[in-house]
């Protein structure tokens, strides 16, 4: 198969896609930098990773002068850095880096090493922070000089003026399901909605309560919402999710069921990740451990805890909210591909082929 | 039969999804952000030749089908069938078009396939990747049009019409492509 490098030697044309990159990462750095953001960066080989329970890692080890051996990780996000340098009084920053997951597939939306911007706003909340991305992206659009209102996407127009359509996941589980909030999230009314679906249920009778209510909600969502997501000719934000589907988010004053998290989603694809962000130490310590409980539970390897993390957080967060943007999927969308290996000039599948 | 997880469904094998035959035709990870992972698989369903997608957990005891295949030859179109031979034992077989779906405009005058054979039934034909076809009607191109850039379209023996290049007439052999239906180049006989 002929490599990324070979394809722009024989297609001038080529290039201008991929230089593409540069000028949305150009315009990404001005926007924030414009909304006094500062730009930070953080170490990608850390000790304690502190990844999502599910998320698996790249394993390295540090190899000191004296012999000494230390177990070592790529990151899968720069979060807890991020918040550190919050608690250290930074004000609003954003990062842009690489960051690593393993076990993922080659191609299509996922490359194992990914560019991440992630971005936290300080003194705002979750509502703030879908403004900076749907103004973002504006900002992105007019850099380019593209008709924000007639945006072209793999033969299909969007209209990414600002605001987007705004859904919870409530009203999603309402209005494609027929299920209220507090069936939503109880186990047996998913269950029966996932059975008279003609759902295969054969697996869940092994998990606890709460495994097979995560099993049972995220098949729901992603067979029987997301895809019609896709079908919306603007940009869908889909918001408050259930509290356990959001590790470090804080929950909702008015319905602590439910957590101050967002993710945004255009023709079908998941753009990125926001919360509201838990500030309170007791409270994320609490869910920290519960998550290695859930590691333990799954069969996983044990993830230290960063308490550093956790003692930043007791020195004090401004209340903030950030939020994870895929950049390479960002690219993909102006550069009108479907495939992530057409933006990377270097993709893993062809790297390790 | 064997059981497989779901993680380990690959692109071009058969698996039973709704106690059905389906054909998969591409996988995908899925990753909900929070939560256990997923496959995204989409498949045909080779009773009616439709394609759908469902969202596996990776985890999950998935069916393969063992299929068999038979190779044989084409002979004719009966209204919405299809109709093959085999070449050893001149045993024919007919297959519902759905089967084949575009694919059918591949087939060539004794064209040689694959049948996928699951339970006595044709739930699918493998053709080889590239088949030779002679052009039945091309005419000449039309000089200025830039959207076509040096490209025109020609029918081919099945009823076929590919884009190719200008130089083409009407009784050229040429080779296609029977994934993507696309011209690949003229066989010099």
């Amino acid at each position: 198969m002929q490599k990324n490098w070979q394809k722009l030697k024989l297609d001038v044309a080529l290039r201008e896609r991929f230089l593409l990159r540069e000028k949305v990462t150009d315009s990404v750095r001005a926007f924030f930098k414009s909304h006094a953001f500062h730009e930070v960066e953080t170490p990608l080989l850390v000790a304690r990773p502190g990844a999502e329970p599910y998320l698996n890692l790249f394993e390295t080890t540090l190899q000191l002068p004296d012999g000494l051996a230390k177990q070592g990780y790529l990151l899968t996000s720069p979060e807890y850095a991020l918040k550190k340098l919050l608690a250290a009084d930074f004000g609003s920053i954003f990062e842009i880096c690489k960051t690593f997951r393993n076990q993922e597939s080659l191609g299509g939306t996922h490359n194992p090493e990914f560019t991440i911007l992630e971005f936290y706003h300080a003194n705002a909340n979750y509502l703030d922070v879908m403004d900076d991305f749907e103004q973002m992206m504006l900002s992105i659009c007019q850099t380019l000089g593209l008709d924000a209102k007639h945006f072209v996407y793999q033969g299909r127009v969007f209209d990414l003026r600002s605001p987007y359509l705004r859904f919870s996941i409530a009203e999603l589980f309402a209005k494609y399901l027929g299920l209220n909030a507090d069936e939503l999230l109880d186990v047996v009314a998913l269950r029966s909605k996932a059975t008279a679906l003609g759902y295969d249920l054969s697996g869940l009778d092994a998990l606890s309560t709460e495994l097979a209510w995560e099993e049972l909600y995220n098949q729901l969502f992603l067979n029987e919402i997301e895809p019609k997501l896709a079908e919306f000719a603007q940009p869908v934000i889909v918001y408050d999710y259930p509290a356990p589907q959001a590790a470090l988010a804080r929950k909702k004053a008015s319905d602590p069921r439910f957590a101050e998290r967002f993710e945004v989603y255009l023709a079908g694809m998941e753009l990125g990740n926001a919360f509201g962000e838990l500030i309170d130490p007791i409270e994320q310590k609490k869910r920290l451990e519960a998550d290695l409980e859930l590691r333990r539970e799954l069969g996983k390897k044990d993830q230290p805890i960063d308490y550093d993390f956790i003692a930043a957080l007791e020195a004090g967060l401004p209340e903030c909210s950030g939020m994870a943007v895929g950049m390479d999927r960002l690219v993909m969308l102006f550069a009108d591909v479907a495939n992530i290996d057409e933006v990377l000039l270097f993709p893993a599948s062809q790297l390790f082929d | 039969m064997s059981t497989i997880k779901a993680g380990n469904i690959k692109k071009g094998i058969y698996i039973l999804y709704k106690e059905q035959p389906h054909f998969v035709l591409k996988t995908q990870f899925v990753s909900p952000g929070k939560g256990s992972a997923f496959t995204r698989v989409k498949m045909r369903d080779m009773r009616n030749g439709s394609t759908l997608e469902f969202n596996f957990k990776s985890h999950d005891n998935i069916e393969e089908l063992d299929v068999e295949t038979k190779e044989m030859q084409f002979l004719y179109h009966d209204g919405n069938d299809i109709v093959f031979m085999d070449p050893r034992t001149y045993e024919q077989m007919t297959v519902p078009g759905h089967v084949l779906g575009d694919k059918s405009m591949m087939l060539t005058s004794e064209i040689k396939v694959y049948l996928t054979i699951y339970e006595e039934r044709v739930i699918g034909v493998v053709l080889p990747p590239k088949v030779r076809m002679t052009v039945t009607d091309a005419q000449d191109a039309i000089a200025g049009d830039r959207q076509t850039a040096g490209k025109k379209p020609v029918t081919m023996e099945s009823g076929l019409i590919v884009q190719a290049p200008l130089f083409i007439r009407t009784g050229d052999t040429l080779l296609i492509d029977t994934e993507t239906a696309d011209y690949v180049s003229r066989v010099n006989d």
